[in-house]
């Protein structure tokens, strides 16, 4: 069994219609292809659009028992109403990747957290369809934190979403990479605003 | 090893397959839907039937008539279905017919918080239709345990005659794990054999031979005898052949196999749980193991028949068992009945939608153990 | 029988008999109707389902020498569809009432209907429930008396032959049991029909319905019957109460739903059927 220690938590959430489900999936299916255990939960209200919803991982080295998150060390942001409810649950020594539209102030956000704020939804507008937010925002967490590799990242869009986005999606992916990196090379507080 | 990301209601769809199931039935209901698209994605290529009926009263007689028909049939529903499927459960049990109802556990009661996970309906899988009965009750904790639970829900029902129920909840239901789960076999045809002239139709040990198989047979709700026939002694011979398949299905080994012991060698603190909840339970054990207290976990696969021979044995070296589920107490009723005085049972209860974690359980059954909780319990007893 | 000109016993529990029904039911009329059906066809027994619901007339189950299933109330359509799509080879006949079909069971009737499963639906209707006794129907005429409506009924009662026609049966029929020639036809019409069947039997029930409206008898009643349906072509008598019209309305063919799911299952690669 897991312990608390070796394990990342990791929570997705944004708007209903914003693919939360859908990315919580591929994050799961890239974290398997790294071959590393790994659960995927999700919550979500009576919207098919717009609510909150989330999508929950623990991923780790050993099985894992428990496969709900208390506290993410990771969270991944796409819309307003999801930073409100998530915001401050996010473990001390985290990580929250927003995107840079999200309005963030202090007394929202957990105590000893970092924050970092991207372009996600930019990036993906100027890529050519703002859905792709959540692929963005999957590249941009992968290159952040290293919780999943860029090669199985990219293997499983691919797998998970259909062919007639593959182009859209690998640039997608190689986008949000390149905005994770580029943040970490400035330095977390740096691009914390 | 072909590992694959899959969800747990895609995983009772694969364990459906292989066990070679046939026939679908349901209506749209969270958080069981994705059973149903599932099916109705992979039935047609395989000559199988779905059908998307009108409600799930129609869902669940649908599959007891394609059963009928000599289909391996099933359905899956959440609470609110469920409810609405009882009569026909019923209906199954005395007309024995094997069929599987899968009951992917939500918040309630009524619509209650419908995307919300919940262990609500264990007392409905066992007593939720008039009259008494066996009850089969199977839960999963895993998607690997969602297919193989499902698998063992249609060979129970089909050795046993009878309704098997799966219970499910929203998390294990919507929960994605990698898992190596084998292609199913290819569909093949079921062959029945004619039974010969005045052989019986009905009781404990008679063969199921569907509709269009040898000479014409009566099923009925009706109490009846072996032939089908109303009258005569017919009370008698219908509670005689529901009470011996009980017995059956109790001492059936298969069902006491699916009660998966996790630490309990040494345990002198006994954690008892299911489904979602067990999977925080374990978590718990082995966080109340490094702080140093011997516990250790029955996840019970199975909740009808009780497992009372488990529950009562493990608890005979426990100085507390403590229950952890996500409804009022329902589990803890029959728990205390088999643990029958061996140790002080401390129900831990949710019913708001939320889990049980793994830290609160871990910090009430350390108060169970050193008596914290006792002294509450007596406190609130003598209040 | 031997009136019948053919053998119609092989279709009929006589060892059963005699029936739960009160002398004079007409329910005894549709049975020996529907064996006769079955012989003219010469569907023989084994290959043949009789799916009863709740209520005087889901007893059928229990006088035919088919394969027979006697269910719950308001239900026998969805076992039926069931039992149908999971052998396509065997006929299935239900037998129900008004109170089975038009009020519990109403959903389950409109849309085996919507689907064209190839079923035969007889619905004895006797404009009350005669097996709890004698209470309102939702075919209960209004003005009706019964032991729920003493002062005579205040609500408007269904047509089924309207309901199924709306939606979607593809045969519809309504006979009488005081037509013992055409009332065969119709069934042995309805079981060949390849698609959802209705036929809409009025049936008489003396002990309740007889007896509350002051009708009388079953002759009387058979006679009350005569009197108040007018054949759909206008052969019928100038009446003073509404009549009901008998006759077949609909006869149209429309795909069936297992040669329907046969087609999508064979788009698919699937092979589905008896075949």
């Amino acid at each position: 069994m897991t312990s608390e220690r070796d394990a990342v938590r990791i929570r997705l959430t944004g708007r209903g219609g914003q693919g939360i489900m859908l990315a919580g999936a591929i994050l799961a299916e890239a974290a398997m292809r790294d071959e590393r255990y790994v659960t995927e939960t999700q919550e979500y209200g009576p919207e098919a659009r717009l609510g909150a919803t989330k999508a929950d991982l623990v991923v780790a080295n050993r099985p894992i028992a428990f496969p709900d998150v208390v506290r993410p060390d990771l969270l991944l942001c796409l819309s307003r109403p999801g930073y409100l409810k998530y915001g401050r649950g996010v473990a001390p020594g985290g990580l929250m990747v927003v995107d840079d539209r999200i309005a963030v102030e202090e007394d929202t956000t957990a105590e000893g957290a970092a924050v970092v704020r991207l372009p996600l939804r930019r990036t993906a507008r100027e890529l050519g369809d703002e859905i792709a937010t959540n692929i963005v925002g999957l590249g941009a967490l992968a290159a952040l934190s290293d919780v999943v590799s860029e090669q199985a990242l990219a293997a499983a869009v691919a797998a998970r979403t259909k062919p007639e986005f593959a182009d859209l999606n690998a640039r997608a992916v190689a986008a949000g990479l390149a905005l994770g990196r580029e943040a970490r090379r400035g330095g977390r507080s740096a691009a914390a605003s | 090893m072909a590992l694959r990301l899959v969800m747990g209601n895609e995983a009772v769809a694969q364990g459906a397959l292989a066990a070679g199931c046939d026939f679908f039935a349901g209506y749209p209901i969270t958080p069981a839907t994705e059973i149903l698209e599932e099916m109705a994605r992979l039935l047609p290529p395989r000559g199988g039937v779905f059908l998307q009926m009108e409600d799930e009263l129609g869902a669940m007689a649908a599959v007891i008539g394609a059963a009928w028909g000599g289909a391996r049939a099933m359905t899956a529903t959440s609470g609110p279905g469920f409810t609405l499927m009882q009569e026909h459960i019923g209906y199954a049990a005395i007309t024995q017919t094997p069929c599987v109802v899968v009951d992917a556990q939500r918040s309630g009661p009524s619509t209650g918080q419908p995307t919300l996970p919940s262990q609500g309906d264990v007392m409905q899988a066992r007593f939720g239709t008039h009259g008494d009965r066996p009850a089969l009750a199977l839960t999963a904790s895993s998607v690997r345990g969602a297919y193989d639970r499902t698998r063992l829900a249609f060979t129970l029902a089909e050795r046993h005659r009878l309704p098997a129920v799966l219970l499910l909840d929203a998390v294990v239901s919507h929960m994605r794990e990698p898992v190596d789960l084998p292609p199913p076999p290819p569909p093949a045809r079921r062959t029945f054999a004619a039974l010969p002239s005045g052989a019986p139709r009905f009781g404990p040990r008679a063969p199921f031979v569907p509709f269009g198989v040898g000479e014409p047979t009566v099923v009925t709700g009706l109490a009846h005898g072996p032939t089908g026939a109303t009258g005569g002694g017919s009370g008698a011979f219908t509670a005689d052949t529901l009470r011996a398949v009980g017995e059956a299905l109790a001492a059936d080994p298969d069902v006491a196999a699916a009660v998966e012991a996790y630490r309990t060698e040494d345990a002198d603190l006994l954690l008892v749980a299911f489904g979602i909840t067990a999977r925080a339970a374990r978590e718990a054990v082995d966080r109340l193991r490094r702080e140093g207290t011997r516990a250790g976990l029955l996840d019970l696969g199975v909740l009808w028949p009780f497992p009372a021979a488990a529950v009562a044995q493990a608890a005979e070296r426990a100085r507390a068992v403590v229950v952890a589920e996500l409804n009022l107490g329902q589990l803890t009723l029959a728990v205390e009945a088999a643990v029958a005085g061996r140790a002080p049972v401390y129900p831990l209860l949710r019913a708001d939608g939320g889990l049980l974690e793994p830290e609160a359980i871990s910090r009430f059954a350390q108060g169970a153990a050193t008596g914290e909780a006792r002294a509450a319990k007596e406190a609130m007893a003598g209040a | 029988m031997p009136r019948l000109g053919v053998d119609v016993d092989c279709y009929l529990k006589t060892e059963a008999l005699p029936t739960v029904w009160c002398p004079g039911c007409g329910n005894g009329t549709v049975v020996q109707a529907l064996a006769l059906a079955l012989a003219r066809l010469g569907r023989p027994p084994e290959e043949v389902a009789v799916v009863g619901g709740i209520g005087c007339s889901g007893r059928t189950p229990f006088y035919v020498r088919t394969h027979a299933m006697h269910t719950t109330h308001g239900r026998a359509l969805a076992f039926a569809t069931g039992l149908k799509l999971a052998r396509p080879s065997l006929t299935v006949v239900v037998a129900t009432g008004d109170g089975d079909l038009l009020a519990i069971g109403t959903n389950h009737f409109l849309h085996a209907a919507r689907r064209n499963v190839d079923l035969t639906v007889l619905l004895f209707n006797n404009g009350i429930y005669g097996m709890t006794g004698g209470q309102m129907a939702p075919t209960t005429p209004e003005g009706g008396r019964t032991t729920t409506s003493l002062a005579g009924s205040a609500e408007r009662p269904f047509d089924a032959v309207e309901l199924a026609m709306a939606a979607g049966a593809t045969y519809v029929a309504r006979t009488t049991t005081f037509d013992m020639q055409e009332l065969p036809l119709r069934i042995e019409e309805a079981i060949r029909h390849p698609g959802f069947a209705l036929v809409e039997v009025i049936t008489q029930c003396p002990t309740y319905f007889g007896r509350l409206n002051r009708i009388g008898e079953a002759p009387e009643m058979l006679l009350w019957e005569r009197d108040h349906t007018e054949d759909l072509h206008g052969a019928g008598e100038g009446l003073a109460l509404p009549a009901l019209t008998t006759g077949v309305f609909r006869q149209e063919r429309r795909t069936e739903y297992t040669e329907a799911y046969r087609a999508l299952c064979a788009a698919r690669g699937g092979r589905y059927g008896d075949e």
